[in-house]
C-alpha cells in the first residue's frame, strides 16, 4: 500500500504538471480538492484518465470521481480494490 | 444610431438544408439527433447531430467540381451562405463595402486528422496543409464569389464564435466601415473535438435533455448559418425585403473558470443585460428566449440562474433547440439566430425536447411542446463559449423608422496606444531591440522566456503552455506600464492558438486510437483560451473576442477595438497578438514554402530572391485608450482593412487614411512594412511603396522578430516605440538612408499573401 501511495503521488505530480513538487510534499490524508492540494474539476478529469490508463479503471462520470479523489490514500485504496492491470 | 436589419438568412444543420425544412421539422418537434454515418470514429455510438450529406453531395449543392479540394467546414458554410445571399439579392454580385465575418474553431481539422500521417511522412496531401487553420476556411469561402468583399475576418471564440461575428459585423456597420455585413459561423464534426468533448465528460450517451433535472451532457452537432445584416437605409436603397431587425447585442466575459460557468451566471447575466440595454428594451418586452441550453449540468443551471436574475418571475417562454440540431459549436450562434428569426417570421416557439422536470432552484419551466400561432415581437438568443465567452443577440419584428434615424455619425473619437509589452526573439518585456537588437539566423526561432514564476504561481502554471504564460505575463506587464485604468475589452489575435496543445491532443488521439486522452491539451487547443486566461487573471468582465484570420489576426482585433472605441462602446482595450510554433506544424509549413532553406540572416532576407522566411513566435499586448495623456506612446489616426484590393483601391485607401488626418504623402516620416525575405511577399510591399511613397524611408521589423500569423503586431508596436522615442534606429531601415529622422507620422502596411491588407496611420503625441 505504501508503495502504491508513493507511486500514485509521483503519477499525480507528473500528470497534473505540479512543477517543483515532490511526493513528500503531498499529505496522503489531505483532500486533493479545495482546501488541501487545491485541485479543480479539470484535474479530476486528468485523474480519471490516469486511473484508466495506468490501472484499467473506468469511471462513468465525473461525479464518481468526487468520492474516489477524496485523498491520495482513498484513491490508492480504490485502485487496490478495482484495478484490472 | 442607424437601425440594423436582416435581409437574408441561410442554414444547414442535421435538420436539413435550408430554412423550409428547418421550420417544418421544428414545427413538428422532430429531432435530428442520431447515429453517425459520415464521420468515421471509434465513438460512433455517441448520439450526434450530423448533417446527412457527404462532402460530395455538399459540393454538388454549390456546383463545386467534385475533384476540387476543400474541407467540410468550408462546404457547409458555402451551402448556407448561398441561401442567405440569394434571399438578400446578393448572389449575382457582391457590391462594394460588404464585410464577411465568419466564425469557426475546428477549421480544416476533418482533413488534418485524416491525412496527418501523410503530412508528416510524404507529400501526397500537402494541398490540405494550408487549409488547416480557421482563417483558411474563411478565405476559401470568400474566394468563390463574384465581386468582392471589402474585408474578411475570422472569429474563433469556440461556441460563441458565430454570435460574435454578428456583433462585430453590426459594429462595423454602425461605425460606417461597411454598409453590409455577411456574418455567421460554420463547423463540421471532427474526431478531434468529438474526442475532446468526450474527455471533458460532458457528452450525453443519450439524446440531450436541456434544462431537465436529469440532464447529463450535450450532443455534438454540425452545420452553418449566415445572416445578411445592413442598415435599414441600405436595404431600402437596394429594394430588398426586410426580414427583421437586429435590435440589440452584447458580449461579456464570465472571467470565472476556463470551462465552467460561474454559479450565478455573471457572464451570461451581463451579456443579456447589456444586449437589452443596447436595444432599449425592457426584460418584459422579450417574448421568447432561445437559450444556449446545451444540456450539460453546469451550463443549464448557471444560464437558468442568470435568466432568473434578469427576468425574475416574469420569465418569457424559453426553449433550447440543441435537442434538434445538437450543439453546432462555432455555428451555434448563427444557427440559433436563424432559428430565432424563423420563429419571429412563422409565429411559433420551438419545443424544448426531452424536458420533464425543473432543475433544483429553477422557478421556470421550458415548454416541451411547440407553441404555434404565437405573435412574437422580440426574441433573445444566447450563445456561450469556453472561457466564459458569453454573447446575446436580440431580433425584433421590423418596424419602419423615420429616415433621420439612419444617419451614421462619422465622428471618431481619437485613440491612443498607451503602453506595450512583448515577448519575442528579442529581449523580453522591454525595448532593448531599439539599441541592442539580436539578429536571428536560424529558420525556427523561439522567444526568449522571462522568469514566469515572478508572475504566475506554480499551481496556476500547471496546465499552461508557453503561449499562455507569455500572454498572461505581457498582459500584466502592459497593465503595469499603462496604469490600472478599468479595462473595457480584451481583443486577441491568434492564427493558430495553442498549436502545441492541439498537436499534443491530435497525436495522442491518433497514437492511442481515440482512447485514454488527456482533457487539458484539448481545452487549451481552443483559440480563445488565451483571451479568456487574460480576462481570468485581470478579472475583466468586458468584451472579449478572438480573431484567427491568418496574417491579419492581430489586425482584425485592432479593427474591432478601434471600431468600438470610435463608437464609444468602450474607452480602453487590450489588443494582443499571440502565436507560437510547434514541431509538426513548423515542418508541415516548411513543405509548402513558408521557411527558407539553410541559413537565414538579415542579408539573405534583404535579397528576397527565394521563397520563405524564418519562423518567430509572437506575444504582444498593446493597451489602447481614448484618453489623451503625455504618457501615451502615439495616436492611431486612421486604419483601413481591405480584402484583395486592386492596386488602385489600395492607393485610394491610403489617400483616404491621409485625408482623414489632414496629411499628405510628404508628411510620412516612414513606412513600416512586413518585409520578410520571401520573394513574392516582398514584391507586393516594395511595389506598393514604390507606387505610393517612393521617397519615404522603409522600415522593416520581421528581420528581428521573425514571421508568424501574428507577426504584424510587431509592425504597429515598433512604429509606436519609434514615435515615442522620436527616432528610427539604423538597423530598422530596410535600405541605406539618412538615419537621423525624427518621426512624426508613420504608415504601417501589412498584407498576407496579397489577399488581406491593412493600413495603419500612427502619429506622435
Amino acid at each position: 500500500m505504501e508503495n502504491l501511495i508513493y507511486k500514485l503521488k509521483t503519477e499525480i505530480i507528473d500528470v497534473l504538471n505540479l512543477e517543483g513538487m515532490k511526493p513528500e510534499d503531498i499529505d496522503e490524508n489531505a483532500p486533493l480538492f479545495g482546501e488541501g492540494l487545491g485541485l479543480d474539476s479539470i484535474d479530476a478529469l486528468e485523474l480519471i484518465v490516469l486511473m484508466e490508463k495506468n490501472y484499467g479503471i473506468k469511471l462513468k462520470n465525473a461525479n464518481e470521481g468526487k468520492e474516489v479523489f477524496k485523498s491520495v490514500k482513498v484513491m490508492a485504496e480504490y485502485i487496490n480494490e478495482h484495478k484490472t492491470k | 444610431m442607424p437601425k440594423l436589419v436582416v435581409t437574408g438568412i441561410g442554414i444547414i444543420t442535421a435538420l436539413g438544408n435550408g430554412k423550409e425544412v428547418t421550420v417544418k421539422r421544428l414545427m413538428s418537434s422532430k429531432s435530428a439527433i442520431g447515429k453517425l454515418h459520415i464521420l468515421q470514429t471509434k465513438h460512433n455510438d455517441l448520439p450526434t447531430g450530423e448533417v446527412s450529406y457527404t462532402d460530395a453531395e455538399l459540393k454538388a449543392f454549390i456546383g463545386m467540381p467534385s475533384e476540387q479540394r476543400s474541407n467540410r467546414t468550408t462546404l457547409l458554410a458555402r451551402v448556407a451562405l448561398k441561401e442567405a445571399l440569394e434571399e438578400a439579392h446578393l448572389n449575382q454580385d457582391i457590391p462594394e463595402r460588404v464585410a464577411f465575418i465568419s466564425g469557426n474553431t475546428v477549421g480544416g481539422m476533418d482533413k488534418s486528422e485524416q491525412y496527418y500521417a501523410d503530412f508528416k511522412n510524404n507529400n501526397r496531401k500537402n494541398d490540405y496543409i494550408g487549409m488547416h487553420d480557421c482563417g483558411a476556411c474563411t478565405e476559401m469561402i470568400a474566394e468563390e464569389y463574384k465581386g468582392q468583399f471589402k474585408l474578411t475576418t475570422t472569429i474563433s471564440t469556440a461556441c460563441s464564435s458565430a454570435a460574435n461575428a454578428i456583433i462585430m459585423g453590426a459594429n462595423l456597420i454602425k461605425d460606417g466601415t461597411v454598409d453590409i455585413a455577411v456574418v455567421g459561423g460554420t463547423e463540421c464534426l471532427s474526431k478531434f473535438h468529438l474526442n475532446g468533448f468526450n474527455t471533458l465528460m460532458i457528452l450525453d450517451q443519450e439524446v440531450c435533455k436541456p434544462f431537465d433535472a436529469q440532464r447529463n451532457g450535450l450532443n455534438l452537432g454540425e452545420g452553418a448559418a449566415y445572416l445578411i445584416v445592413e442598415t435599414e437605409a441600405s436595404a431600402q436603397k437596394r429594394n430588398v425585403p426586410i426580414l427583421c431587425e437586429l435590435s440589440g447585442y452584447a458580449n461579456s466575459c464570465d472571467a470565472y473558470h476556463q470551462t465552467a460557468t460561474s454559479p450565478n451566471g455573471e457572464g451570461p447575466f451581463l451579456a443579456m443585460q447589456k444586449a437589452l440595454e443596447s436595444s432599449g428594451l425592457k426584460p418584459e418586452d422579450i417574448d421568447y428566449i432561445n437559450a444556449h441550453g446545451t444540456g450539460t449540468p453546469n451550463n443549464d443551471e448557471c444560464e437558468g440562474n442568470a435568466m432568473m436574475r434578469i427576468f425574475g418571475d416574469n420569465m418569457p417562454p424559453i426553449s433550447s433547440t440543441k435537442a434538434y440540431t445538437g450543439h453546432t459549436t462555432s455555428a451555434a450562434g448563427s444557427v440559433e439566430s436563424v432559428i430565432s428569426i424563423l420563429a419571429l417570421q412563422h409565429h411559433f416557439i420551438p419545443a424544448n425536447l426531452n424536458y420533464k422536470q425543473a432543475i433544483e432552484g429553477h422557478t421556470f419551466k421550458p415548454s416541451n411542446k411547440v407553441i404555434t400561432d404565437m405573435s412574437l415581437r422580440h426574441v433573445l438568443t444566447n450563445s456561450f463559449g469556453f472561457g466564459g465567452n458569453d454573447s446575446s443577440c436580440i431580433f425584433s419584428t421590423y418596424v419602419p423608422s423615420h429616415q433621420d434615424q439612419n444617419v451614421i455619425n462619422p465622428h471618431h473619437h481619437p485613440v491612443f496606444i498607451r503602453a506595450a509589452s512583448q515577448i519575442s526573439i528579442q529581449k523580453p518585456l522591454g525595448e532593448q531591440w531599439f539599441e541592442h537588437p539580436l539578429f536571428p539566423n536560424t529558420a525556427n526561432c523561439d522567444s526568449q522566456e522571462p522568469d514566469y514564476s515572478k508572475y504566475i504561481s506554480p499551481m496556476a502554471a500547471r496546465r499552461m503552455g508557453k503561449l499562455f504564460k507569455r500572454a498572461i505575463v505581457t498582459a500584466m506587464d502592459v497593465i503595469q506600464k499603462g496604469g490600472q485604468e478599468p479595462l473595457d475589452a480584451i481583443l486577441t489575435g491568434t492564427g493558430l492558438g495553442c498549436i502545441e496543445h492541439t498537436e499534443k491532443f491530435l497525436n495522442a488521439m491518433l497514437d492511442n486510437d481515440e482512447e485514454c486522452l488527456p482533457p487539458t491539451p484539448f481545452m487549451q487547443s481552443t483559440h480563445n483560451t488565451i483571451g479568456s486566461q487574460i480576462a481570468l487573471h485581470l478579472k475583466c468582465h468586458g468584451y472579449n473576442c478572438t480573431y484567427s484570420h491568418r496574417g491579419t489576426s492581430f489586425d482584425s482585433g485592432l479593427l474591432d477595438a478601434l471600431t468600438q472605441l470610435h463608437l464609444g462602446n468602450i474607452h480602453s482595450a487590450m489588443v494582443c497578438g499571440h502565436e507560437e510554433m510547434s514541431h509538426d506544424y513548423f515542418n508541415m509549413l516548411g513543405k509548402i514554402g513558408y521557411w527558407k532553406q539553410g541559413e537565414t540572416n538579415t542579408e539573405t532576407l534583404r535579397q528576397h530572391n527565394t521563397p520563405g522566411s524564418f519562423s518567430g513566435s509572437c506575444s504582444l499586448n498593446l493597451l489602447l485608450t481614448d484618453t489623451p495623456s503625455q504618457e501615451n506612446l502615439c495616436a492611431i489616426n486612421s486604419f483601413d482593412m481591405l480584402y484583395k484590393p486592386s492596386e488602385q483601391q489600395l492607393l485610394e485607401a491610403l489617400q483616404q487614411c491621409l485625408k482623414h488626418s489632414n496629411l499628405s504623402i510628404d508628411d510620412l516620416s516612414a513606412i513600416v512594412m512586413g518585409l520578410n525575405g520571401d520573394h513574392e511577399n516582398d514584391e507586393v510591399y516594395l511595389n506598393f511603396a514604390n507606387k505610393s511613397c517612393p521617397h519615404t524611408p522603409i522600415v522593416w521589423y520581421k528581420h528581428l522578430f521573425g514571421e508568424s500569423f501574428c507577426a504584424s503586431a510587431f509592425g504597429a508596436y515598433t512604429a509606436a516605440i519609434m514615435l515615442q522615442r522620436r527616432s528610427i534606429p539604423p538597423h530598422m531601415l530596410y535600405a541605406e538612408q539618412a538615419s537621423n529622422i525624427t518621426p512624426k507620422h508613420i504608415l504601417v502596411y501589412n498584407h498576407f499573401q496579397n489577399k488581406d491588407h491593412t493600413l495603419i496611420l500612427l502619429s506622435s503625441c
